[in-house]
């Protein structure tokens, strides 16, 4: 009896672990391999490579829409891999990869290079991803615009009575620069006004989403921020008021009419209008098959 | 001849991995100097430009490490003393094999007990503001040394010959003066060795770090600030860096420094260890 | 201090002679010792007369060395060794529950098979001790040392090099050292336990006249194998045979006139 409850303890703690490592996992590792140059084999045909590259925020999706899709369709091959929304575009400048992962939209200049190069940028909404921004239930606060929430995480405010909270410290949780998140928040929030701006010196940066939202669920002090998929009722979200708009509550309806502030669409950028399989790839995405996947990795699904 | 094999061959992949470290991680210099490398904790390594100065990451592996070590080493070398000395022979046998299977819990599941229990402990015992700091990293390492420390601390001293005790305790001196003006001074070498291998481990350690010291990259005054660690830097940073990019530079610079570190920190150890074997030999 | 007449039984013709008006130092009376089950000493009965040294003998393992480590309670740090009867000092139950064993060790000293210096200087051997007990470096600790040094007949070996290491001398000097390091504590009583089974026959002398010399100040109770050692050095001796007491006289009788046809045996070489 008592040599089996040991055991019990013992297998729930590897379980445990073994979850914790899957958390752990950054988040751009792809099981497909990376592949340096575009497919040999035209995508044009049925069957066949794709190559796909750019954001980490995709990374993880993008491998679940291959694993997933591939099961279905033993001739296509499809390879992922990350680096960066920038280094994605760049890809498809210099036609290395057949579909682009970009958490931004492309940057004029991005677009006159391509033009000059003989490609025509087609970028699809497959996605949307919305950040949460949260404190502890018993924290007052309730709204924040998205100034303040750069002075937060600037390190410009340090003390919730600055905000009319209570007079204590404010303990800021950040994800780590190897989430797109971090970068995603950077930009879209720390810097909304100061394009120069940083994350402040106190921040903290915890390895994963789920760490913030323990921490948020148990530190009355805390604030932090994380896609959608990881609010529950142990952390109070906050409405995030934009320089125009009222205070928004994230939720999947918020995000997907755009009226959340701190949301952004994903894409997916193809040279032209995607033909064949690629064609049947990215209406696969988002078919519902598709944006289930999304929704299971905790993006917005965009039907 | 298979042997001596087998210890060349460690030798050459020790030296491989060297050469890899300096290769990857040197061409940083060309872009931040050493002394801003080594001396600043600006650390942005993803915004544009990057920048790359790690003094916060070296103070916090420090002091983590020295609280891993202040914790442990008593503790570990009075479990230690007792097993070896006072506990009978049958408690030390049901003791020793538990103390040994400490060291096989996996890093994450010591991370995970961490975040969980202790740091909020930590958080109420101490009133601060974050659980998630450098005393709170530093007990779980000590915890981690623990096992190794014990064991082969436990070792050097039952290996300290019976004489010795029995002429100190002959003299009038209790257990612990014994333990203490004798066994202990003449287990040293595998004393130090204990907490070398200990706090190798500590330094090391990457996982447990990441999850509980807080995460914060600006130098920590004291020891329950938030902070980070070299090694968790490391493993957090290098599979979103690019492959030889400035970032993936700066990260295998990291990992010259730690190597530096403990390189240093074994020589004189063994300097120490060499000193006294010369005086009493 | 009781004074005791060793006028024993007399079974033979020729008397033993025992001194008159001698001080018991310690004495065992039914001492039996346990190491779990196994009973290593039987109801030993034993005097260990003041200012005289007393030779226990017997083969390898009749708990010669158990007995003599009664009177030290060394025998405490074998975990499973339980003692029954009692054992005094100066008529002091010594395995009453109030004994203060640390107290104990320093009036009753203990010199061991093999040479066993700490790993430490020469000086620090012999300071131990005192330090320990609370001797101030100042304090004519140095004074001390020499003192105990010299009384130990190796003050002119090692005066030049008190500060080496006690493994660079020679394995007599070290037993010698050990003597030493046991005189500055203080003890009244010093007991030997085969001090010289480690030793050359030179260093075995040197150990035997150093005896000769402390005797006059100290009570010594000896452990040999070594019976020409017994008879030379002791000036009492008492035979174990499988933990039990088989005789016990002045040596000069006991070597001379053995009263047990054991004891006889075992001198005349028939054991061992």
């Amino acid at each position: 009896m008592r040599k089996s409850r040991i055991l019990g303890a013992v297998a729930l703690l590897l379980s445990v672990s073994l979850l914790l490592a899957a958390c752990g996992t950054p988040a751009s590792t792809s099981p497909t391999t990376p592949s340096p140059t575009a497919s040999s084999t035209s995508p044009s045909q049925e069957g066949g490579t794709i190559v796909v590259k750019g954001s980490d925020t995709m990374v993880n999706l993008a491998s679940a829409w291959a694993e997933d899709y591939i099961t279905g369709h033993p001739n296509v091959k499809i390879t992922v891999s990350g680096g960066g929304s920038g280094i994605g575009i760049a890809a498809l400048l210099n036609k290395t990869t057949d579909i682009c992962n970009n958490s931004r939209p492309l940057k004029q200049e991005e677009v006159d290079k391509a033009k000059a190069g003989g490609i025509d940028p087609v970028s699809t909404i497959v996605a949307k991803d919305g950040v949460a921004v949260v404190v502890h239930p018993s924290n007052p606060i309730s709204e924040l615009s998205l100034e303040q929430l750069a002075a937060i995480f600037g390190g410009k405010i340090t003390n919730w009575k600055e905000l009319g909270g209570s007079d204590t410290e404010i303990v800021v949780l950040s994800r780590d620069n190897n989430s797109g998140t971090h970068l995603f928040f950077k930009e879209h929030v720390i810097q909304v006004k100061d394009k120069k701006a940083e994350y402040g010196p106190k921040v903290q940066f915890l390895p994963t989403s789920q760490s913030i939202a323990d921490e948020v669920a148990r530190n009355p002090k805390a604030i932090g921020y994380y896609g959608l998929g990881y609010l529950s009722n142990q952390q109070k979200a906050v409405a995030v008021k934009s320089a125009t708009g009222p205070a928004v509550l994230p939720s999947l309806a918020t995000v997907l009419d755009n009226s959340y502030p701190v949301s952004r669409p994903l894409f997916c950028t193809t040279n032209g209008q995607p033909k064949g399989a690629m064609q049947d790839y990215l209406a696969w995405i988002l078919s519902p098959k598709g944006q289930e996947i999304v929704r299971s990795l905790d993006f917005v699904p965009v039907q | 001849m298979v042997l001596a094999a087998a210890g060349w061959m460690t030798v050459v992949i020790l030296v491989l991995i060297m050469i890899m470290l300096f290769v990857e991680g040197l061409p940083i210099l060309a872009v931040t100097n050493p002394f801003s490398f080594l001396f600043t904790s600006q650390w942005y390594p993803v915004s544009d430009p990057p920048v790359f100065g790690i003094l916060s990451l070296i103070i916090g592996s420090l002091m983590i490490t020295a609280t891993a070590l202040v914790i442990a080493i008593p503790l570990g070398i009075g479990a230690a003393a007792f097993l070896a000395e006072i506990a009978p022979p049958p408690v030390r046998e049901a003791i020793k094999p538990v103390i040994e299977l400490l060291s096989g819990i996996p890093s994450i599941v010591l991370g995970f007990i961490g975040f969980l229990l202790l740091a909020p402990a930590i958080q109420r015992i101490f009133n601060l503001d974050s659980g998630l700091n450098g005393l709170t990293a530093g007990i779980l390492l000590a915890f981690m040394c623990l096992p190794t420390i014990v064991s082969i601390s436990e070792d050097a001293l039952s290996a300290v010959p019976r004489e010795y005790k029995e002429a100190s305790l002959a003299l009038g001196a209790t257990r612990w003066q014994t333990i203490y003006r004798v066994l202990i001074p003449a287990a040293r070498p595998g004393i130090v060795a204990s907490v070398m291998l200990g706090m190798g481990r500590a330094i090391g350690e990457t996982m447990t770090v990441l999850m509980v010291s807080g995460g914060r990259l600006a130098i920590p005054s004291f020891i329950t600030d938030p902070m980070s660690a070299m090694t968790g830097r490391i493993a957090i940073e290098i599979n979103n860096a690019v492959f030889g990019g400035l970032q993936y530079q700066a990260l295998f610079a990291i990992g010259i420094v730690l190597f530096l570190i403990t390189f240093a920190i074994n020589l004189v150890a063994d300097l120490v260890l060499e000193k006294q074997r010369r005086r009493y030999a | 201090m009781s004074i005791v007449n060793l006028t024993m039984t007399e079974n033979r013709t020729v008397p033993v002679v025992f001194e008159e008006n001698v001080a018991v130092k310690m004495r065992s009376q039914a001492v039996s010792l346990f190491y779990d089950k196994v009973e290593a000493l039987k109801e030993v009965t034993l005097p260990i007369l003041a200012n005289r040294i007393t030779a226990i003998i017997g083969p390898s393992g009749c708990g010669k060395s158990s007995y003599l480590r009664l009177f030290n309670r060394m025998n405490d740090l074998i975990w499973n060794a339980k003692v029954k009867g009692q054992v005094y000092l100066d008529e002091e139950a010594l395995y009453d529950p109030k004994i203060d064993v640390v107290e104990l060790r320093k009036r009753v000293g203990m010199v061991f098979q093999k040479p066993n210096p700490f790993p430490m200087s020469v000086f620090d051997n012999v300071a131990y001790g005192p330090r320990l007990h609370g001797a101030k470096e100042m304090g004519g600790l140095s004074e001390i040392v020499e003192r105990c040094l010299r009384q130990a007949a190796l003050w002119e070996e090692v005066k030049d090099k008190l500060k080496g290491s006690a493994f660079a001398l020679s394995g007599g000097q070290q037993q010698r050292l050990c003597i030493a390091r046991v005189l500055a504590v203080g003890p009244e009583v010093i007991l030997l336990d085969e001090p010289c089974s480690a030793l050359d026959p030179a260093s075995t002398m040197r150990i035997e006249d150093l005896m000769q010399e402390l005797k006059v100040n100290y009570t010594l109770a000896i452990v040999t194998h070594n019976m020409q050692q017994a008879g030379r050095a002791s000036d009492y001796t008492a035979y174990l045979l499988m933990g039990e007491l088989i005789e016990f006289g002045p040596t000069k009788s006991l070597f001379t006139y053995p009263r047990d046809k054991r004891t006889e045996d075992y001198l005349t070489g028939r054991w061992g």
